[in-house]
């Protein structure tokens, strides 16, 4: 076998090989990743935080963010952290019908998440209250605005494992990506329990 | 399902549990000022609480406890950026103050 050949169909074992570090590379990469993405939610944050810091009279949410809502956000993608770690116990005791079962309920959980989020920006806009209104406004739009995203591509991530379920021959050479999308969908979950008492709670 | 299964299954509600409980709880404090102090402590108390959920999801959930200390460095790099970045922020703060 050419070492092209070997590139382009690999086998899971090769894939799950510890590298010199002893963590598959996969796994190691996927770390290192969401370090930077740590960085990257930190600049955002401190940058809140200093606005807040230094704002003379910090106008706030003024009533306009429900904290019952938010509560049910929080409470979704927390219940989604869950699901997803349990999809990824049953997949380790082979037993598949439960892994995608709780692999759904994790994409439906995370969807559910956005389309209430789209709900308070539909209220917010009627209210025209937009990211240029006030500095609160603009960092609660850039903050949750991203952390959107990173659910977004969360739950794309996890559409393409549940994709891999239905073949077996997908699934034994692709299927250790269920836990690096457990560790994303993890992280985005972190940063939801940081944003929420900060932009919710702290008015 | 194995013992071993099992327990961990079971160690995952155990988390659900306390990730909803201190979310809650945090919710409880801030909106209904049950404690007697000030705005200052409730927010501080409610980032601990939140730091707690975040380090119960990195260690069971994100499984650093029982993985690879390397994994654990490599995530501790930017949180010491992080503490850093906010001890010039908030020491650059008591200054003004």
């Amino acid at each position: 076998m050419s070492s092209a050949h070997a590139i382009a169909t690999p086998h899971a074992a090769t894939l799950l090989a510890p590298s010199a570090t002893g963590i598959p590379n996969g796994k190691l990469g996927m770390w290192v990743f969401l370090a930077s993405e740590v960085m990257f939610f930190t600049g955002l944050i401190g940058a809140y935080i200093v606005l807040r810091m230094g704002h003379p009279a910090w106008p706030g949410s003024e009533g306009h963010l429900s904290v019952p809502i938010g509560t049910v956000n929080t409470l979704l993608l927390i219940c989604s952290s869950t699901t997803i770690v349990l999809a990824l116990a049953a997949a380790a005791r082979g037993a598949m019908a439960a892994m995608r079962g709780w692999l759904l309920a994790t994409i439906i959980l995370g969807s559910s998440f956005l389309v209430i989020k789209g709900f308070e920006y539909a209220a917010k806009f009627s209210h025209h209250i937009l990211p240029s209104t006030n500095l609160f406004w603009a960092c609660y739009f850039t903050l949750t605005g991203f952390h959107a995203l990173h659910v977004l591509g969360g739950i794309l991530f996890n559409l393409w494992i549940l994709a891999y379920t239905a073949q077996a021959a997908s699934w034994s050479t692709r299927g250790h990506r269920l836990e690096l999308a457990g560790l994303y969908w993890h992280f985005v979950d972190i940063v939801w329990i940081f944003l929420f008492p900060m932009l919710y709670l702290f008015n | 399902m194995t013992g071993g299964h099992a327990a961990s299954v079971r160690l995952y509600w155990i988390i659900w549990g306390w990730l909803a409980g201190l979310m809650l709880l945090g919710v409880v404090l801030s909106e209904l000022n049950v404690l007697p102090i000030s705005t200052r402590g409730i927010v501080t108390i409610v980032v601990a609480l939140s730091t707690i959920k975040a380090a119960l999801v990195a260690l069971y959930y994100m499984h650093l406890k029982a993985d690879r200390r390397l994994l654990a460095l490599i995530i501790l790099a930017p949180l010491l950026l992080i503490a850093l970045a906010l001890g010039v922020l908030f020491s650059s703060a008591l200054v003004r103050l």
